[in-house]
């Protein structure tokens, strides 16, 4: 076939760029007009006020007892006990959403059925709803006497239950737009390429919707460790069993320790980040691999 | 042989897309479905694609049965209108895709994606992300991406219609160079009849869910079998109760001819070489004439002459139907 090709030509449209260009990403110069200057500079006082300045207050006071201030706090076996209870919930219940959310955003995009509007309506309620009340809700579920036979609370998995209920919209609100802008074009070509529905959701639609689980799983990760609530009512704040960080940040300052609680809100905070950072890294990544 | 459709009816709700077409597509030619936009020839391409199904009726390709095969099983290269690029792949893993699914030998692949990329001008564009392509480009890549996997047969439903005029004219040209290099049994759906014209070898003409008519262009074009494939590939004007094309009423200044119809020119509009009239007859029919500035002039045209017209001798004529544009 390949001999005979050659007769075909055409000009080669389009802009032409340097030969074997990947994108480079480069630092774009200063290019703001007064508008966007004061937009801008808007947007930094704002941040600054509301984000950087309390942060860096509190990571500053931590910081002013030293390493041992924070070696001494995570030495606390209830504490550590705290931090790695809360950690390893909000990654189990990360995980679990990456899972769950992406599905109920299929079902709700590509599907049909009845009550399907509703459900869309009711995804959000959880988030709506003041933790406090959360909690409440899934006490009368689970609790003691529970009508379906499982009372988990007061135990570990209560944490990973009142966890999941906060976060469970999270990954799907940032999955659905994406899903619905996705052109179904796209996968009929894989398909007529000869691809498998299973090939065509790993190798097409995967790809394009990691960017959105991943904030959502960064969302869902930050707002499990903060989650402080719905915990209270359902886990019963059981030292080194169901005491979660926010709750021990809460007693240092009931009890003036307050060097304590901002070193343990800055470990919290450096572990925000680093799960952040890891996301985005993983993200890239596999947007990249198709 | 190559693409049979036998009996082939599709519903959307009430909307009938296709009503009881049979169509036979030969092996080896560059074909055209044209029609209106809404009369179904995109449903009949996606059908044959199998990205459809129709409601009743069978589709054989090649001889193989394929009313019942999914997409993957048809060997067909389908090509979009808006390119359906994998987004987040480089020019090259676009192409690999349909031979990566095929599980060929990496330097196969290789070695393939770059004969394709060469036959479709985008060699040097190999490790770019479509995004950094122009419309015409991408349209180019998803080509190679559909040859790539040898088809059968070769779908493009409405391939330049989102490109501007002068990219989708030269595309067009180009894929009439690829076809006769490449010689896959191609199929192209467009509603421009000039395309069409143009680009085929055979065309298929299809107007509100029924095949009008079949065959060459020229055929079509000298030998419409009604008023519509009449009216949709060119100019029609009615004369004393025919369809004909403007540039095919004579015009005179005095009754030379037998049963010439006489008029008066109500309007005269001079674009270039060519001259148009409109001409109230004596019945109060609207003649719309086409003749050139020379002709015009040798016969003193001008609004409120007297004019005589007759169909001129070899020109394509049919009776005029009750629903004729």
């Amino acid at each position: 076939m390949s001999a005979a090709l050659t007769g075909a030509t055409i000009d080669t449209a389009g802009p032409a760029s340097p030969q074997g260009g990947r994108t480079r990403r480069t630092t774009p110069r200063n290019t703001l007009t007064p508008g966007a200057g004061v937009g801008l500079g808007l947007a930094m006082i704002w941040f600054s006020l509301l984000v950087l300045l309390p942060l860096s207050a509190i990571v500053a006071r931590a910081a002013s007892g030293g390493w041992s201030q924070y070696y001494t706090v995570l030495q606390n076996p209830q504490t550590w006990n705290a931090v790695q209870l809360t950690v390893t919930q909000s990654l189990v219940v990360t995980l679990i959403n990456v899972v769950v959310g992406t599905v109920i955003a299929w079902v709700l995009v590509r599907d049909r059925f009845w009550g399907q509007r509703l459900l869309n309506v009711i995804i959000d309620v959880p988030f709506a709803l003041p933790t406090v009340v959360a909690g409440l809700v899934l006490l009368g579920l689970y609790g003691p006497n529970s009508p379906i036979g499982v009372e988990w609370a007061f135990t570990p998995n209560a944490v990973t239950l009142a966890l999941a209920f906060v976060t469970l919209p999270f990954i799907v609100r940032t999955v659905q737009p994406v899903l619905e802008e996705l052109d179904t074009d796209v996968e009929q070509a894989a398909a007529s390429l000869g691809a498998s529905r299973p090939t065509i959701f790993r190798r097409i639609i995967l790809p394009s919707l990691v960017p959105a689980i991943a904030s959502g799983a960064a969302l869902s990760f930050a707002r499990a460790i903060s989650e402080y609530g719905s915990l209270v009512l359902l886990s019963g704040n059981r030292p080194n069993q169901t005491e979660v960080v926010s709750v021990r940040v809460l007693s240092f300052i009931e009890n003036g320790n307050y060097s304590s609680a901002a070193a343990l809100a800055s470990v919290m905070l450096f572990i925000a980040l680093l799960v952040i950072v890891v996301l985005d890294i993983v993200q890239r990544r596999v947007a990249r691999r198709g | 042989m190559s693409i049979e459709v036998r009996g082939l009816n599709k519903k959307f709700g009430d909307f009938v897309a296709l009503d009881d077409v049979d169509v036979t597509i030969p092996t080896g030619q560059l074909t055209a479905l044209l029609g209106p936009s809404g009369g179904g020839k995109s449903t009949l391409l996606r059908i044959i694609a199998g990205l459809e199904k129709g409601d009743s009726g069978s589709v054989n390709i090649e001889g193989t049965e394929a009313t019942h095969l999914p997409p993957q099983k048809r060997n067909v290269g389908f090509v979009f209108q808006h390119y359906a690029v994998f987004k987040h792949m480089t020019v090259a893993k676009n192409v690999a895709f349909g031979l990566e699914i095929r599980k060929r030998p990496k330097d196969e692949i290789e070695h393939r994606v770059q004969e394709l990329l060469k036959l479709v001008h985008l060699s040097q564009f190999s490790h770019r992300l479509p995004s950094q392509l122009s419309g015409g480009q991408r349209q180019r890549m998803a080509l190679a991406r559909a040859l790539a996997v040898e088809p059968t047969v070769l779908l493009l439903d409405e391939p330049f219609g989102a490109l501007d005029a002068k990219v989708r004219k030269e595309l067009r040209d180009w894929l009439r160079r690829l076809h006769d290099d490449v010689h896959v049994t191609t199929v192209f759906v467009t509603h421009d009849q000039e395309e069409a014209m143009e680009v085929a070898d055979e065309i298929v003409v299809i107007n509100e869910g029924r095949v009008e008519q079949v065959g060459t262009p020229d055929q079509l074009y000298d030998e419409p079998a009604n008023d519509f494939v009449m009216s949709f590939l060119g100019e029609v004007t009615h004369l004393g109760g025919v369809s004909l094309r403007p540039h095919d009423v004579e015009v005179e200044s005095s009754p030379h001819h037998a049963g010439s119809i006489e008029g008066t020119v109500s309007r005269l509009v001079r674009i270039g070489f060519e001259v148009r009239l409109t001409v109230l007859t004596v019945d109060g029919e609207e003649v719309s004439v086409v003749l050139t500035r020379t002709h015009a002039r040798a016969l003193g045209l001008e609004e409120g002459s007297t004019v005589f017209l007759t169909p001129a001798a070899g020109a394509t004529v049919i009776p005029r139907m009750a629903v004729a544009g």
